[in-house]
């Protein structure tokens, strides 16, 4: 590779009108060294990314690029100087081949014409670079999320990046996923590509970086290597209080009547026979790899897709249909989707608030006036923190939409609920509040099942925990037996490989 | 803080231009139109506009619920021409045993009403339960409901038998207090219309589905009959719209209701409601019709426009609306 | 008219020699506008009915007939008759002159006998047969009509078709007819053989002028519009309203003496029966029917109404 770059921003400050977000930030990313960008939802992270890399211009301060001071004029200029930003969201066209991706906007060609053998020749090249194996000629839309991230990356690679800025780049990876990118990061830092990235998994930041800052409300509030830092202390510094005891003490009781009872609850391709006992103030967790249906058989269950078995509801037979008919009985689903599945991104808080239980703000015609007082009350139970009372909830943050979606839901008042991922994309402070609310839900004698990917969390929150493998439920955990080496093992079927053996 | 308070005030002028800028557009035509022509703003020609306006204002009413749901309905032109088809064969074939008077206009009227949400319910049970695209189903209906008329009328017109056209004239003709019905019934769908969208709650599961039908499924509204009440209500509508049209000339042919489509559409979009759902308001939507139908009068009342450029002129406010009203870009 | 009945003639005399002729099937091909207003749908009437009743005179030949909504499609049309029906004759009556010309061409060129009807094509000499309807006529006629019931002159409007050839002869015959004689055209606008559209226009013309003192509707179904604003107006100064094209209905009201609608001037849709009436008469015996038969356009008056009235007929 071509020469090295350090880029640092200095001093640089940020204002949205008369909003600063950013406050005398200095960060500088050096040649073959991961820096970790870390802080709550809101902490100013995504600005700071942009304008590294020419999305948006600082208000006050400046950048340099080995020492030089540089102003890009956009982001093509900002990758032209070799500085490059790849997206949480894929920027790739789906319908466009590997190949095809990685040089769009760019495409080699010889007098009118693409030269493919070149570009073909090329993208192995790059790809190999990244240990990658993937083929240059298959559809973006066929290939595994691991596998487009690594495109992204090599996209990046072929405009000659020498300063990679990855957003969230693990946020839709699995765990093996993710340990493909670090060991490519790995291979990067080697190649002297000076790397930030950010994640709100703070057991990856430990992992790769070398360097981390911390930022919280647009200020660094903590910086330097990596080893200075353990999970607590990083935690700390972004909340800015304590959070080692980030689960809530179980105070409420748990009851011994059955609230919901499952028997053979098939939904075809998803899931099978599966069978379980909810009882009144508890709180279930479902754990299981993803793909283990966990998802689709709540889904069949609360009547978003077709399903058979018997549910037994406060000791009454039921089939739900539809999902209105589960929310009659008392039975709410809280998707894992917020944002295609759980809030209409460009409508107000107050729209979406109500969507779900507007029959109840209906009489002929819709009150305004007892939304509006449902709105202000959901703000403050929730602690919903938005910049005006009118803003579309695609501008919230991903925790402050979260809240609003759980407080969408329990205005339906449902005496069952079911959270699926209650804090996927969340930072640490959000996810402590919302297991406090997950816990005085339970204190008010309602029923709760946790549908979670996260380990730490089913076991933290859960007074019982399902493990669900391939559509089926593959055992159950509780009391001291809540640990992840038993859920992991009943999730990837090693148990039952033991067992078979002796 | 200088620019950041320019800025703001450019701000709140879009916003303003974005909710006021069909009414500007309206008020300009009104003004050119009285400034052009000294008759333009007489009681006569105003009650003209307002009830030719009826016909395409009532079924644009019902297109925006659809259009705001996510949908589209290519087919109420075709749609209209047969139901006013239907309805004046049903009428002389009863005409006979019933003979002429008010009874068998009200099975005229309920005729047109029965076709109307039949019509509706066709278009919405193969959008929404065959889950067949929404422009390919009314294309389709569109062809089929315009064959059929033609078919009907034997290529030809129906007529209305003459005695029943006398009977069924005031409908279109006449009124209370020198306002002519189709003007009272236009204006009464209008409000209702307006009320539904925004206070209502099924206005509010429209705009839902339209804006993201996944969020909606998952928050116990039923997405399928919610996109099939639109279809139903708009095919109402133009049964409606039949009633008001088929007593003005008593006749319906294959060139009945060419093009009522594009209109309704056009003045839906006109009146600041998104094409691709999710927001919709009926108020802009009258406020489209009405610029459709000033246009044309404006034209005919003045000389020196070729007639031929009519189309033209039309095309050119349809764009200029709506740039008035699209987004700023968004920023990165 | 006259040409239909010489034209029955001729065919009553091929029947009665046929069987000396009796050989393969061959087959003619009809192609016309779709109907998409009143005057297209009787000219498509007229047209089924002549090829049904021809088809049992003639067991020896067969007929394909296809309406087309535009011109394209009966560029389309035209050559699948060719390709999948081999034809021996084509009776066309041209959506537009232009994009039809080559392709008909094409076909006269294969060998077909060609047969076109009411518009000519671009270029002369391709069709065996052409029948014509007068449309300068059609607009001389009701010029003369309007001058010799305006004798002191008087103020007009005028309403013309879809933009055409058609409308461009016949608005041209009708103000040569009208010129130097005082009657003065204040507004002129397209209806577009429509009655809604017609409607619209004519409240339009009624509120810009004050005085109005005769209509000229040149076409039926327009003339029905323009009535029915007229009458919700409830304007007197109005003296006549002038259609064309001989609607049945209005046909009537002149019969019966109605003030308002003194007079018609035809332009029979029936021409298309006559035309393929010729192509088979043409194609099955030795008499001679190529050349142009011009249809003129007659004025129709309370006297003679009666004549012009089909029952039978949708238009």
């Amino acid at each position: 590779m071509s020469d090295p770059l350090t880029l640092s921003l200095n001093g640089i400050c940020r204002s949205f009108g008369p909003v600063q977000v950013l406050h005398d930030v200095d960060i500088a990313l050096h040649p073959g060294q991961v820096h970790a960008l870390i802080g709550e939802n809101g902490a100013g992270k995504s600005t700071t990314m942009k304008i590294m890399s020419g999305y948006l211009a600082p208000t006050t301060g400046e950048l340099t690029l080995n020492g030089v001071p540089v102003s890009f004029m956009n982001s093509q200029d900002a990758e032209a100087q070799g500085v490059v930003l790849i997206h949480q969201e894929f920027n790739l066209a789906d319908q466009l081949s590997v190949e095809q991706n990685i040089f769009l906007g760019h495409e080699k060609t010889r007098g009118l014409f693409l030269d493919k053998a070149t570009m073909q020749t090329e993208t192995r090249a790059l790809l190999k670079r990244l240990n990658c194996e993937v083929d240059p000629s298959a559809r973006v839309q066929d290939i595994a999320n691991a596998d487009k991230q690594m495109v992204e990356i090599a996209k990046a690679l072929s405009r000659n990046a020498k300063v990679l800025i990855m957003d969230e780049p693990t946020a839709v990876l699995t765990a093996r996923e993710a340990d493909v990118l670090f060991e490519q990061v790995e291979k990067l830092k080697a190649d002297g590509v000076a790397i930030l990235f950010t994640s709100h998994k703070l057991d990856e930041v430990k992992r790769i970086s070398d360097q981390i800052t911390v930022l919280r409300d647009g200020h660094v509030v903590s910086q330097g290597p990596a080893s200075d830092y353990d999970e607590d202390q990083m935690a700390t510094a972004m909340v800015g209080r304590d959070v080692s005891s980030l689960y809530p003490v179980r105070a409420g009781e748990i009851g011994t009547t059955a609230a919901l009872e499952v028997t053979g609850l098939t939904v075809p391709g998803f899931a099978e026979d599966v069978s379980f006992t909810l009882h009144k103030g508890e709180i279930l967790g479902i754990s299981g790899l993803i793909g283990s249906g966990r998802t689709e058989m709540i889904e069949g269950l609360v009547g978003l897709r077709s399903a058979t078995g018997q549910v037994r509801l406060n000791g009454d037979d039921v089939r739900f249909k539809s999902p209105s008919q589960a929310q009659a009985a008392g039975l709410c689903y809280l998707t894992e989707d917020r944002k295609s599945r759980g809030l209409l991104l460009n409508k107000g808080m107050r729209e979406n608030l109500t969507l779900q239980s507007l029959p109840d703000f209906t009489n002929w015609l819709i009150d305004h006036t007892a939304e509006e007082v449902a709105l202000t009350k959901a703000i403050e139970e929730f602690d919903i923190r938005a910049p005006t009372r009118h803003v579309a909830v695609g501008n919230l943050s991903g925790g402050n939409q979260q809240k609003l979606l759980i407080a969408k839901i329990m205005l339906a008042d449902p005496s069952i609920v079911v959270i699926d991922e209650p804090t996927r994309g969340i930072d640490i402070g959000t996810k402590q509040q919302i297991y406090e609310f997950i816990h005085a839900l339970s204190a008010q004698d309602k029923s709760i099942i946790v549908i979670s990917s996260e380990m730490q969390e089913v076991i933290g929150l859960a007074d019982r925990v399902l493990v669900m493998r391939t559509g089926r439920i593959a055992g159950e955990v509780s009391g001291a037996d809540m640990t992840e080496d038993k859920i992991v093992r009943l999730a990837m079927g090693l148990d039952a490989q033991k067992e078979e053996t002796v | 803080m200088l620019t950041a308070d320019k800025n703001k005030h450019t701000k709140n002028m879009l916003l303003d231009l974005k909710v006021m800028g069909p009414i500007l557009a309206l008020i300009v035509l009104v003004l050119v139109g009285a400034a052009l022509n000294g008759n333009f703003l007489s009681a006569g020609n105003v009650s003209n506009v307002l009830s030719r306006s009826a016909f395409i204002g009532i079924i644009a009413v019902g297109m925006t619920f659809v259009i705001t749901a996510g949908g589209l309905d290519l087919s109420v032109g075709s749609m209209a021409a047969f139901i006013a088809g239907l309805m004046i064969l049903v009428m002389n074939g009863l005409l006979p045993s019933m003979g002429a008077g008010w009874p068998l206009v009200m099975v005229g009227l309920l005729t047109a009403i029965v076709a109307g949400t039949a019509a509706g319910f066709i278009n919405g049970f193969l959008i929404t339960t065959m889950r067949i695209d929404a422009f390919i189903v009314t294309l389709g209906t569109m062809g089929i409901y315009r064959s059929l008329v033609t078919w009907l009328a034997d290529g030809g017109t129906l007529s209305l038998d003459f005695g029943m056209r006398a009977i069924i004239r005031p409908i279109y003709f006449d009124g209370i207090l020198g306002i002519s019905w189709p003007i009272i019934v236009f204006a009464l769908v209008a409000v209702i219309g307006e009320l539904v969208m925004r206070r209502a709650a099924f206005g509010r599961h429209v705009a839902a589905v339209g804006s993201n039908d996944q969020v909606a499924r998952y928050s116990s509204v039923n997405v399928n009959k919610v996109r099939m009440m639109t279809y139903i209500f708009l095919g109402v509508l133009v049964g409606i719209a039949t009633i008001m049209y088929v007593p003005r000339l008593g006749s319906a042919s294959s060139s009945t209701g060419v093009l009522w489509e594009l209109e309704a559409i056009a003045a839906v979009i006109i009146g600041g409601t998104m094409l691709k759902g999710g927001f919709g308001r009926v108020w802009g939507t009258i406020i489209g019709v009405l610029i459709l139908s000033l246009i044309g009068n404006i034209l005919n009342l003045t000389d020196g426009v070729s007639p031929y450029l009519n189309g033209a002129v039309q095309g050119v406010i349809i764009i200029l609306a709506v740039i008035l009203q699209r987004d700023k870009k968004a920023e990165g | 008219m006259k040409f239909t009945k010489f034209a029955g003639a001729v065919a009553l005399g091929a029947t009665l020699v046929m069987p000396a002729f009796a050989q393969d099937t061959k087959v003619i091909g009809v192609s016309i506008p779709a109907a998409t207003h009143g005057w297209a749908g009787g000219m498509n009437f007229h047209a089924q009915e002549a090829v049904k009743r021809l088809e049992e005179v003639y067991p020896e030949l067969d007929f394909v007939l296809a309406t087309a909504s535009d011109a394209a499609k009966q560029v389309n049309d035209i050559e699948d008759m060719v390709a999948t029906r081999n034809i021996d004759a084509l009776v066309v009556l041209p959506f537009e002159s232009e994009p039809l010309t080559s392709p008909v061409k094409a076909v006269s060129d294969g060998g077909a006998w060609v047969t076109v009807v009411d518009r000519g094509l671009s270029i002369e000499g391709i069709e065996d047969l052409y029948v014509a309807g007068d449309n300068a006529g059609f607009g001389k006629v009701s010029g003369e009509f309007m001058v010799s019931a305006m004798p002191e002159g008087g103020k007009i409007v005028a309403f013309r078709g879809i933009p055409t050839s058609i409308d461009n002869e016949r608005v041209a015959g009708f103000e040569a007819a009208i010129e130097g004689s005082g009657i003065e055209v204040i507004g002129m606008e397209h209806g577009n053989w429509n009655r809604d559209d017609s409607f619209v226009v004519m409240q339009d013309f009624l509120s810009k002028h004050a005085q109005i003192d005769a209509v000229w509707a040149s076409d039926d179904d327009m003339a029905i519009g323009i009535l029915a604003a007229i009458e919700a107006a409830g304007r007197d100064d109005i003296q006549f309203v002038l259609g064309g094209a001989g609607m049945k209905e209005m046909i009537a009201r002149t019969r019966d003496g109605d003030a308002m609608i003194p007079a018609n001037v035809t332009y029979p849709p029936s021409m298309i029966a006559t035309a393929i009436e010729l192509t088979a008469v043409g194609l099955t015996s030795t008499a001679p029917v190529s050349g142009t038969f011009v249809i003129g356009s007659v004025l129709v008056t309370q006297d003679n109404a009666a004549e012009f009235y089909y029952a039978d007929s949708p238009f």
